[in-house]
């Protein structure tokens, strides 16, 4: 187990090493001064300098990497271009927001995910099996900015039920709650088609196996089998799936954030992106990309705790 | 719990929990935060990132600022432009080098700074005008000599020069916000997020970076108090997201986009009231005389004479514009009826013809945003018709401002470029960007006229509103001449709200939160 997990960490450090040059490169290559967006039109040239200066954008190419990758290692994000607060500060205020986004997400995906797919896997071929299928398809297809628009106009501007903008009162725990149910449903609801189709694969494979038909055997309840004996079993290629689903997720958020007005790092990328506050988007980018990397590294070890077979191959 | 007792609820008792989870949902109505009086929920199109009055980037900072750090004077509520006086007692114009001005005597700083006196604001002005500080605003102040302290609370305004615009543009902007001077020595630096030393009649209470500003009203301003006692600013950049917001209850106020306002107004939503306000900002088509194939004059006046600008108003508003035929709106010295050029294809293809051109290629550069890009292809198909191809490019806000600057190497590329500037009510605020020294920073078109750069000079020291209206007119006479023009229109201000609130409104639709009452 010591070995995988010095390969998952080591992979890890290689991916996000990958993904700062990446970053650097995409991100000052795009066109698009950040002194004169900051600065507005009433900056004198002078001013501009200045700024360019102070952000080191008059620095060999080389020496802009160097820096932006010797500081990311050692967390020093820098300040952005606006306001001038630490850019580690401003994505940290945003995190939470984020995090709680994809949580509800994902708890959505799982609450309905993992149910429908063990009920078509036990229905096999019949018409619920079908109807479940088709089900899943479509919340695959449709796009989340598609559900997010049409689940704001049902239930927060035709009945009013949910708020439409925000993500409620600061310290009112409830409140954020309900300011979450329809984003995070805009977020999660096309990964229930992945991990119902993911369950119900799996499910069926397992369903099949000497284990389970022991189980039968001896009488045991067909819930009991389901959810104990074959579900987990058949749960660990989908944490695998969850983990790849959090980062699609992470994408998914902007578009949540940004049709209701919500806070969060996707919003903050998306603008700073717009304002070329290049030490704001490198930050946010590198510690979703961290979270990212993180989170599935923690996916692998669970996966690896569990099955043996996955650590014998590292 | 038995396992097994999960999946056995009865029906009845399942029918009961529906029922309390659907009263439960139905008791969170979407109403209006307002309907009580005490909160004020309001829309901005961005947040907050400095509340320095010398380095506003945004206007919804300003208005903030505004309303924190109290002004000498502010522009008054209403559809005419004037002022009234918010920090003074009383202020007036001497002559044209000369105002006095004499603050209220009760106006204290928050955080133990105590009164603001006449020093107080002979710093705030002069901090602006300094070169030193290097504000964005100095040219707000660059006619100021010096302020004179009288005594604690009267003063005098010395300017370099006479100095028109500064009852419109200057005075009743955040450039007559007043600090402490004591507060800002303290600080070593200019105000970034937390004000320190408020004076105004509302104070921030609480700001949550990206989801809310709160403001609170002073309870030791002494004067008139603003209409709620906490002003709630939501920033949502996407007017339709803010739109959705209202529509669910969540906003009392908001600016609408231009082309949701005959939607809004047809059908409103319910218990509230659309607006739509006369814009000062201008949109036009530029067309860059240092570029190819545009650096021949002819080729500029078939593109003027190429386009259809009513119907490209109509499509991109959706008929909630009008054509304009300058740059600086109704209402304003300089406001020009007159059509030097016009529809007319035929005269387009002839000017072609003359220059032995049957097939043009050009692009056209916009922002990425719908009205833009629903212009965009009208003149595109306008063009077409005269047989000039275009090409549209959209870009990004980001990359879109930068595209004519001598910094970059794609000003000698750029051929068409739509675009819009939002105004001050002063019109030298419209002409500035169109002179020769904005060449290559604002003024894209590289329209160079030494007649237009006097003119503009001229108007700055001209007080005589008839003079000025000639200025003013001459100079887009010569915009006109140049063949780099084609303007469009100044756009309208949409606004909605709800019938418990009465807004408090410049007269292009600007916010003024003191101003904002229950209604």
């Amino acid at each position: 187990m010591l070995k995988y997990l010095a390969n998952r960490v080591l992979l890890s450090i290689a991916i996000v090493s990958v993904a700062l040059f990446l970053l650097f490169s995409m991100i000052y290559l795009i066109p698009g001064d950040p002194a004169a967006v900051a600065l507005g039109p009433r900056a004198t040239e002078a001013m501009r300098d200045a700024l360019r200066i102070k952000m080191g954008l008059d620095q060999p190419v080389w020496v802009q990497f160097w820096n932006f990758f010797t500081g990311a290692w050692t967390g020093d994000l820098g300040n952005e271009v606006l306001s001038d607060r630490p850019v580690f500060n401003v994505v940290m205020e945003q995190l939470p927001f984020t995090l709680a986004l994809i949580a509800g997400g994902m708890t959505w995906s799982i609450a309905l995910g993992i149910p429908l797919g063990c009920l078509a896997a036990v229905r096999q071929g019949g018409w619920v099996d079908r109807l479940i299928g088709v089900f899943s398809v479509a919340m695959i297809a449709v796009p989340s900015f598609v559900v997010a628009i049409y689940a704001l106009l049902v239930f927060a501007v035709a009945l009013r039920w949910l708020p439409a903008i925000g993500a409620g009162e600061a310290g009112n725990t409830g409140e954020q709650i309900i300011h979450l149910i329809l984003p995070s449903l805009a977020v999660g609801l096309g990964w229930v088609g992945y991990i119902g189709r993911m369950v119900r694969a799996s499910m069926l494979e397992v369903l099949e196996a000497p284990h389970v038909r022991t189980a039968r055997a001896f009488g045991l309840p067909d819930w009991l089998i389901t959810y104990r004996y074959a579900l987990t079993i058949a749960i660990l290629p989908t944490i695998t799936l969850l983990g790849v689903g959090i980062g699609q997720m992470l994408s998914s958020a902007v578009f949540a954030e940004i049709v209701f007005a919500r806070p969060g790092v996707g919003k903050l990328v998306y603008d700073a992106i717009l304002t070329r506050n290049y030490p704001l988007v490198t930050g946010a980018v590198l510690v979703t990309t961290v979270l990212f990397v993180f989170i599935n590294l923690l996916a692998d070890i669970i996966v690896g705790a569990f099955d043996p077979r996955v650590r014998s191959r590292f | 719990m038995d396992n097994n007792n999960l999946f056995k609820m009865p029906r009845r008792k399942f029918m009961a929990a529906a029922g309390a989870f659907g009263a439960a949902t139905m008791a969170y109505p979407g109403m209006s935060v307002s309907a009580d009086g005490k909160v004020l929920t309001i829309r901005s199109y961005s947040d907050l990132q400095i509340l320095d009055p010398a380095f506003w980037l945004s206007i919804p900072e300003s208005d903030i600022i505004r309303s924190i750090f109290a002004p000498l004077v502010e522009v008054e509520a209403g559809d005419k432009w004037d002022w009234k006086a918010v920090a003074v007692d009383s202020i007036k114009q001497v002559d044209d080098l000369t105002v006095t001005f004499k603050l209220r005597d009760n106006i204290g700083f928050t955080d133990g700074y105590g009164q603001m006196t006449a020093d107080d604001v002979k710093f705030s002005l002069e901090r602006i005008a300094d070169p030193a500080l290097e504000s964005p605003y100095a040219g707000d102040w660059s006619a100021l000599k010096e302020v004179e302290v009288k005594d604690k609370l009267s003063g005098v305004i010395h300017l370099k020069n006479k100095f028109v615009p500064l009852w419109t543009t200057t005075l009743p902007t955040a450039a007559s916000c007043i600090l402490s001077r004591k507060a800002i020595a303290d600080l070593g630096d200019k105000i970034t997020t937390k004000p320190v030393a408020q004076s105004g009649q509302y104070l921030l209470a609480d700001w949550q970076p990206k989801q809310k500003t709160v403001l609170k009203r002073n309870p030791n301003w002494a004067h008139e108090r603003g209409g709620f006692e906490e002003i709630h600013i939501i920033p949502i950049e996407d007017p339709a997201t803010a739109e959705r917001g209202f529509e669910a209850g969540d906003l009392d106020y908001t600016w609408t986009s231009v082309s949701s306002l005959p939607r809004l107004k047809k059908n409103p939503p319910p218990n509230s009231v659309v607006l739509e306000k006369p814009s000062l900002a201008y949109v036009w088509l530029g067309i860059n005389q240092d570029a190819a194939p545009f650096d021949n004059i002819n080729l500029r006046r078939a593109v003027q004479h190429g386009v259809d600008r009513q119907a490209v108003v109509d499509a991109a508003y959706f008929g909630a514009a009008s054509v304009a035929n300058g740059i600086i709106a109704p209402g304003l010295p300089g406001n020009r009826k007159k059509v030097t050029y016009d529809y007319d294809p035929d005269k387009a293809k002839a000017l072609l013809k003359k220059e032995g051109i049957s097939n043009l290629n050009v692009t056209l550069d916009i922002l990425n945003q719908s009205e833009r890009l629903t212009a965009a292809q009208v003149i595109q198909a306008n063009l077409a018709d005269v047989g000039i191809n275009v090409e549209i490019k959209q870009n990004d806000s980001g990359t879109f401002w930068t595209l004519g600057s001598k910094d970059g190497n794609y000003w000698n590329k750029l051929q068409l470029v739509l675009s819009r500037f939002s105004m001050q009510p002063d019109p030298s605020w419209a002409t500035v960007w169109f002179t020769p020294e904005q060449v290559g920073v604002w003024n894209w078109e590289r329209f160079n006229n030494a007649e237009y750069k006097n003119l503009h000079e001229q108007g700055l020291v001209e007080s005589s509103p008839s003079k000025r209206d000639k200025i003013y007119k001459r100079m887009q006479d010569l915009m006109d001449e140049s063949g780099s023009y084609v303007f469009f229109t100044h756009e309208v201000v949409g606004a909605i709200h709800h019938t418990s609130v009465e807004p408090g409104l410049k007269p292009n639709g600007e916010s003024l939160f003191p101003e904002f009452e229950p209604s």
